[in-house]
């Protein structure tokens, strides 16, 4: 085994590559194509296998048409940058706090960010029903308790919980490239900031958030594509009827197994993801480049 | 001299309106997990905190629940079948991206990093769509195909970025003192890049483990994984038993948290 490993690994050519290739060629580029021709069908599915497959424009133009899906995947958006903004509103003084400690903290930093990460993501869900639910939630018994209210608030299965629950699901996906960003800069330039007789603010504000944005660059992105494409969340905060583009796909292919309408929502969704994609990419490549020249950082 | 000062209170409310963020953040990062572990041993049969007794009730519930043992096994299954996948198509993949002198090396590491930009939705409802054309079911390989292309790029792109940092000096060094190619990967490039070999396999198991937007669409309808099963619990049973299976996940990912610290570290990890 180990010798196939070697005879295909130490090569200069691109063959050690080749499996690889076939595999992603195989599992991804064909039912993608696939995917994008079940939008302009007609299809007929008996216990998961095609009975017939007939082109079609019909769902496509119906669904183009249909202010349901432009209000759907405009709530999507909205929900998916609110959640990247609470991010960075909660991950960046994480980062920089990271920055400011010794050793040990910052290892217990570390384990606090990375371990939520390799907990799956229903079981971080799960907890915020428990913190928001009904009466016996945390959140209401403790205002209840307070008597800041007088019935118990209805927050789960409501935009807020969803908002809140992606916010913390997601919260760790914009500390860690803040970290890497701010730790790979030498700490001289940060040191030499303040022998100048700048205050830390003033630090932060002219040396430390510059030198951030690929960071909030590469955050914001990985926040943002995941807030767009989970059903996770929504489904379990947002009780049955909160409906963003995730969950409509996740319905339309799961529940009321529409395929050729589950095809249409899908594609739109990677088309939109791709696009924010490289939207905030340029905006961050962009804005490095302008702090470069005016040298603010 | 006041205006000094004045600069020197307003430095210290905001960085210390900073940190309080800081560590308010932190806390909600951890404080939901410890309360679901606290609820996973409450005598109540229903979830409340905090909790009011001690019992191991709900995990022996746990055990004696064949769904649940059933759809773990499924779970492992998985997981070891997509990090086996991941190591074989990954490692060799990767070094071709970073040691290979050919044409198109650049778009080489496009497209194997390509996946990481699709949706797992997407790709999962892609596959189940490939998968009904040429008459393959949902099922145990299909989940694992499906969730190892999901995953292959993060495999890829950690054993690239540990080759990256490797001074090749060292190989051409092995070479010149007359090891063959294969001495030279066994005994100089594999050890260097076992860390990373490491982390790797312990990031692409737990997704082949835990992962559900490729899987939900993909698995088959018997052979049901932990996390479709954990969805279908939590929003069906309102038992503590829903934390206990939470709260073993939880130990799971911490025990994997150790493993790749110990291995690569904790600091590595995030370059």
């Amino acid at each position: 085994m180990l010798d196939i490993i070697a005879r295909f690994a130490n090569g200069r050519g691109f063959w050690p590559a080749i499996p690889a290739v076939a595999f992603l060629t195989v599992l991804m580029v064909i039912p993608l194509v696939l995917l994008l021709s079940f939008g302009f069908s007609d299809i007929v599915v008996s216990r998961g296998v095609i009975v017939s497959q007939d082109f079609t424009l019909d769902h496509l133009t119906k669904i183009l048409g249909d202010r349901l899906y432009l209000l759907t995947f405009q709530r999507s958006i909205n929900l998916s940058l609110s959640v990247t903004a609470l991010c960075l509103i909660f991950g960046f003084p994480v980062a920089y706090l990271y920055l400011r400690s010794g050793t040990f903290a910052r290892r217990a930093i570390l384990i606090a960010v990375i371990a939520p990460l390799l907990t799956s993501g229903i079981v971080r869900t799960y907890a915020w029903i428990v913190i928001l639910g009904g009466q016996r939630g945390i959140v209401n018994r403790a205002l209840l308790d307070l008597g800041l209210i007088e019935a118990p608030l209805r927050i789960l299965n409501t935009h807020w919980a969803v908002l809140i629950g992606m916010t913390q699901v997601h919260l760790p996906l914009m500390i860690l490239p803040l970290i890497a960003v701010m730790t790979r800069h030498d700490k001289a330039l940060d040191e030499a900031s303040a022998n100048l007789g700048a205050s830390r603010l003033q630090t932060l504000r002219h040396v430390i958030l510059p030198m951030s944005v690929p960071g909030i660059g590469t955050g914001a992105t990985l926040v943002f594509t995941l807030s767009y494409t989970t059903f996770v969340v929504p489904q379990l905060l947002g009780g049955g009827n909160y409906l963003n583009a995730a969950t409509m796909a996740f319905e339309q292919m799961v529940y009321s197994l529409e395929w050729s309408k589950g095809a249409v929502t899908s594609t739109l969704l990677l088309v939109t993801c791709i696009f924010f994609i490289g939207l905030f990419t340029w905006a961050s490549q962009t804005t490095t480049r302008w702090i470069r020249q005016e040298g603010v950082a | 001299m006041s205006g000094a000062k004045k600069i020197a209170l307003t430095d210290r409310i905001g960085v210390a309106a900073i940190y309080a963020i800081g560590l308010l953040s932190l806390a909600l990062l951890v404080a939901p997990s410890l309360i679901v572990v606290a609820i996973s041993f409450d005598t109540r049969s229903y979830v409340s905190f905090p909790p009011v007794g001690f019992t191991f009730d709900w995990y022996a519930k746990l055990f004696a629940t064949p769904e649940l043992i059933q759809a773990m096994w499924v779970s492992l299954k998985v997981g070891l079948i997509v990090t086996g996948m991941c190591l074989a198509l990954g490692v060799p993949t990767a070094i071709a991206c970073v040691r290979g002198r050919f044409k198109g090396r650049q778009a080489l590491s496009v497209f194997v990093l390509f996946p990481h930009m699709v949706p797992g939705i997407v790709l999962g409802i892609a596959i189940l769509f490939a998968g009904a054309t040429i008459n393959a079911r949902p099922s145990i390989g299909l989940q694992s195909l499906a969730v190892a292309c999901f995953i292959l790029a993060v495999m890829i792109r950690i054993v690239m970025a540990r080759l990256m940092r490797l001074d090749v000096a060292l190989e051409e060094a092995s070479a010149n003192l007359g090891a063959t190619r294969f001495q030279t990967f066994r005994h100089v490039v594999l050890p260097l890049l076992m860390p990373a070999i490491w982390a790797g396999a312990a990031f692409t198991f737990i997704e082949g483990f835990d992962n559900i937007s490729v899987a939900i669409f993909t698995h088959g309808h018997r052979d049901r994984p932990l996390p479709v099963e954990l969805m279908s619990l939590v929003q069906n049973d309102n038992t503590p038993m829903v934390a206990a299976v939470s709260a073993a996940q939880i130990a799971l990912s911490v025990v994997i948290l150790g493993v790749v610290s110990s291995t690569l570290g904790l600091e590595k990890l995030n370059d």
